[in-house]
């Protein structure tokens, strides 16, 4: 273990004690179930995702509601898939489009993950205003964040 | 003496050919141009397809069965260079013109089944399933790359000819070919026609996928 791996470890580690949050490490103990995990959360965002983008491209005619509803589970699924990426989910397998870079440049893929709930948060925020104009661009602010974040971290 | 070589509807191509793929190039990739990206990437689709078809029915200069040869003519053709005075493409341009054509229809089309697993599906990317998409999307990214080597290598041609002394460039404005050699003036088609095959063209896959 590199040193400065070995002080993000006890950094998260002092971290988690001294908030007295007791986030467990994730139930896997094997690769090819933290991949899927994770991969099922990601694919439920992309659906959910999906439908606003139709809406959001006026493919599909504007649903206030509805519209709401999906940006809110994106959210919450934006804090579902990231701690399989820890433990046995390290483990490069076949199945997975992880690319081996995210373990190299941890805190870069944890600043974009937080950057990306933030972005979440600001679209279900914009969503209550029922108002496209205000909700679009927080929108593409998301889809900014899925793409950069694809870029160099996941298998074409 | 001058010849007139290209009709209109070649010339005008050509630089909507230009005007498109940079458009493609500038849009391409980038999140917020995506519903423009795909919007050009059907009209370089309708004006392929054009192209392609007036190579069959369009001018003699245009057609695919007056410049494409063998390897054998193209052997010839590099070891002596001036001892055919081709009508249009010489036998080595010709191949770079199918090359790019080639890549530029494959471009195109890979793109109607493109997915960016974040939210956006081509025109027809739900008619194969993902591992396709997936594919698909992959050599879509790539193929770009040998179309830009291509574009490369016909901008120095370019060049080479001009430093040379021939003006290709001007050529493809005016449609007229400067030679001391006499030249058969080819049987040309009214550009008109390539341009209402044209709109045909953009109506129906407009109306399809767009």
């Amino acid at each position: 273990m590199t040193l400065s791996r070995t002080l993000c470890f006890i950094a998260t580690l002092s971290l988690c004690l001294s908030l007295l949050n007791t986030a467990q490490a994730n139930p896997f103990t094997d690769a090819e179930d933290a991949v899927k995990y994770r991969q099922q959360a990601l694919s439920m965002m992309r659906d959910n995702f999906g439908i606003m983008s139709a809406m959001a491209r006026g493919d599909r005619d504007y649903d206030a509601e509805q519209f709401k509803q999906r940006a809110k589970a994106v959210y919450h699924l934006s804090y579902i898939p990231w701690d399989a990426f820890q433990g046995v989910g390290e483990r490069v397998t076949e199945n997975s489009d992880a690319l081996p870079v995210i373990w190299e440049n941890w805190s870069d893929f944890e600043s974009r993950i937080s950057n990306f709930q933030q972005a979440v948060q600001e679209l279900v925020e914009a969503a209550d205003s029922g108002n496209m104009r205000e909700i679009r661009p927080k929108f593409m602010t998301v889809a900014r964040n899925c793409q950069q974040c694809h870029q160099g971290y996941r298998a074409d | 003496m001058k010849v007139q070589v290209w009709d209109g509807f070649i010339r005008g191509f050509h630089w909507l050919l230009l005007v498109t793929f940079a458009g493609l190039w500038y849009t391409g990739g980038n999140i917020d141009f995506i519903d423009q990206h795909e919007l050009l990437g059907l009209f370089m689709l309708a004006l392929l397809l054009t192209r392609i078809m007036w190579g069959f029915v369009g001018s003699e200069s245009a057609r695919f069965s007056t410049f494409v040869k063998g390897p054998v003519s193209v052997w010839r053709y590099l070891r002596d260079k001036s001892a055919t005075t081709p009508l249009t493409h010489n036998p080595i341009g010709a191949w770079s013109v199918i090359a790019l054509l080639t890549l530029l229809l494959a471009q195109a089309l890979t793109g109607l089944f493109t997915d960016d697993a974040i939210f956006y599906q081509g025109p027809l990317a739900s008619w194969v399933d993902n591992d396709v998409n997936r594919l698909l999307t992959r050599y879509h990214k790539q193929i770009i790359d040998g179309i830009l080597i291509l574009v490369a290598i016909h901008i120095v041609a370019i060049f080479v000819y001009r430093i040379r002394g021939t003006a290709l460039t001007w050529t493809m404005v005016s449609g007229k070919r400067q030679t001391s050699e006499p030249l058969a003036q080819p049987k040309l088609v009214h550009g008109a026609w390539g341009y209402g095959l044209l709109a045909v063209n953009c109506l129906w896959i407009y109306l399809w996928l767009g």
